[in-house]
C-alpha cells in the first residue's frame, strides 16, 4: 500500500523542518516520496539500476546539506530536486570529480540572474502551470518532449517512434517544441 | 536587441542535461544576457519537475534510507569549486574558462580554443574574423552553435549581432560574412567534432588538430 501523494505545501515544510532543524523524519519523507522517483528516472534516462540509485542517494544526501538554499519563490520541491538529481548525472555521464568553476557559473545563472518581480511571483506557480499544460499535448508533441529528455541521440529515435524520415525529423522537432513552450508559457 | 534565440528544444536538452558539453556552454553564455531563453530553461526545468513526479517509483534496495543516513553522518561535504572571473571582458559563464592563446591563421582570422575542465573533449573555440571575410562554419558533424559576442555578420537569413545566438544545421549551406562596419568575435561549437568547411576551414582544420 502506498502513501497518498504529499501536496507541493507538504515537500515545502519538510524541506523547510530538514533546513531549520535538521529533521530526520521529514527528511525520510522527503526520501520515501523522492528517492524510488529519482532512481526511476534515472533508469529510463540509460542508467542501470545500481547506478540510478546512486544518484538517486546522491541527490538526497545533497537536499539533505543544501535543503536551506531551496527557495520557494524561485521553483517548486521537484523542479529543484529535479536540477539537483540532473546535475549529479551530467557529472556522472562526464565521470568529473568535482564540479568546475565554469560548470558551477554554468548552474547557478538562470537563479541567479533572475531579477523582475513579476517573475519571481510566477515562479511559485510554474510547476502546477506546467503540469496541467503537458497534460494536454497531442502524442507527438509528449513523444518529441520526452525524447529530448531522456534521448542520447534524440532526433534519431524520434525519427524511429514517430516512423518520419530523419530529414524531415529537426523541422517537425523544433515546431513540437515551440508549441510546447507556448504551451507552458501560455498566461505568462 | 537578441534576435536570434537557440531553439526550445536546445533549451529542453540543456534542462534536461543531455545536450554536450560545447554546445551547452555556449548556449548558457547566450543565456547569461537573455533573459526570454532563462525564462524557457525555467520551464524547460520545471518539465524535469513533472517528470520525477509522475515517475513511477522504482523499488530501491531495502537499506537504501538506513545508507542515506550513514552518509549524512559520514561524508564531508565536498567544497564548492571557488568562483571565478578569468576574463572580466567576457560574460559568464564564458568568462571562468581558460582559453588558449589567439592564432593567426590566413590574412583576417584569428582563433583560440577553450579548455572544458569538465569535458576535455568538448571542441569549443572563439573565432575573431575581420570585416567583410566570411564566417567559417563546420560540415556534415552535426548542429554547430555560434554566438556573437562582439561585432556582427550576416547572411541569406538575417544579420547576427552581440548576444545573438545561431544553431546552423548541417544541411543548410549559406555563407555568413562579418559586415563591414568591424570585426566580429564569436564562439562556437558543435555536437561531436568539429568540421570546418569553406576556404578558412581547410587552412585551419590541420591547424586545429580535431
Amino acid at each position: 500500500m502506498s502513501a497518498p501523494a504529499p501536496s507541493a505545501d507538504d515537500m515545502k515544510q519538510w524541506l523547510k523542518a530538514v533546513a531549520e532543524h535538521e529533521d530526520r523524519g521529514a527528511f525520510g519523507r522527503l526520501f520515501q516520496y523522492f528517492a524510488p522517483r529519482i532512481a526511476s528516472f534515472m533508469e529510463r534516462g540509460g542508467l542501470n539500476a545500481a547506478e540510478a540509485e546512486e544518484i538517486s542517494q546522491e541527490t538526497m544526501v545533497v537536499v539533505w546539506r543544501k535543503a536551506a538554499l531551496y527557495d520557494p519563490a524561485q521553483a517548486g520541491v521537484s523542479t529543484w530536486v529535479f536540477t539537483i538529481a540532473r546535475n549529479l548525472r551530467v557529472d556522472l555521464a562526464r565521470k568529473a570529480s568535482r564540479t568546475s568553476a565554469g560548470v558551477a557559473a554554468m548552474r547557478e545563472l538562470p537563479m541567479r540572474l533572475e531579477a523582475s518581480v513579476e517573475d519571481m511571483a510566477l515562479a511559485s506557480e510554474r510547476d502546477a502551470r506546467v503540469r496541467s499544460a503537458m497534460a494536454t499535448l497531442s502524442p507527438e508533441q509528449a513523444t518529441v518532449l520526452r525524447l529530448s529528455f531522456f534521448a542520447e541521440k534524440p532526433h534519431a529515435e524520434i525519427a524511429k517512434e514517430l516512423s518520419l524520415p530523419l530529414g524531415t525529423v529537426k523541422s517537425r522537432t523544433r515546431l513540437a517544441m515551440a508549441k510546447i513552450r507556448a504551451i507552458l508559457e501560455r498566461d505568462q | 536587441m537578441i534576435t536570434h534565440h537557440p531553439s526550445d528544444f536546445t533549451l529542453a536538452r540543456l534542462a534536461a542535461g543531455t545536450l554536450g558539453a560545447g554546445p551547452q556552454l555556449v548556449v548558457a553564455t547566450h543565456l547569461s544576457g537573455c533573459p526570454r531563453c532563462r525564462r524557457g530553461l525555467r520551464s524547460f526545468w520545471a518539465v524535469g519537475g513533472a517528470m520525477l513526479d509522475e515517475a513511477a517509483p522504482t523499488r530501491l534496495s531495502p537499506d537504501a534510507f538506513a545508507q542515506a543516513l550513514r552518509r549524512l553522518d559520514e561524508t564531508d561535504p565536498p567544497a564548492e569549486p571557488a568562483a571565478r572571473v578569468l576574463h572580466p571582458d567576457l560574460p559568464p559563464p564564458l568568462n571562468a574558462y581558460e582559453i588558449g592563446r589567439w592564432r593567426f591563421v590566413p590574412p583576417g582570422f584569428r582563433w583560440r580554443r577553450l579548455t572544458l575542465p569538465e569535458s576535455p573533449d568538448a571542441n569549443v573555440i572563439m573565432l575573431k574574423i575581420a570585416a567583410g571575410q566570411p564566417v567559417p562554419h563546420h560540415g556534415h558533424s552535426g548542429t554547430e552553435y555560434t554566438q556573437v559576442l562582439t561585432g556582427s555578420f550576416t547572411d541569406s537569413l538575417g544579420r547576427y549581432r552581440a548576444g545573438d545566438c545561431i544553431e546552423m544545421d548541417e544541411e543548410v549551406n549559406h555563407q555568413p560574412v562579418v559586415d563591414q562596419d568591424g570585426e566580429c568575435v564569436c564562439l562556437a561549437a558543435v555536437e561531436g567534432r568539429l568540421r570546418l568547411s569553406g576556404w578558412i576551414g581547410r587552412l585551419i582544420q590541420p591547424l586545429i588538430g580535431i
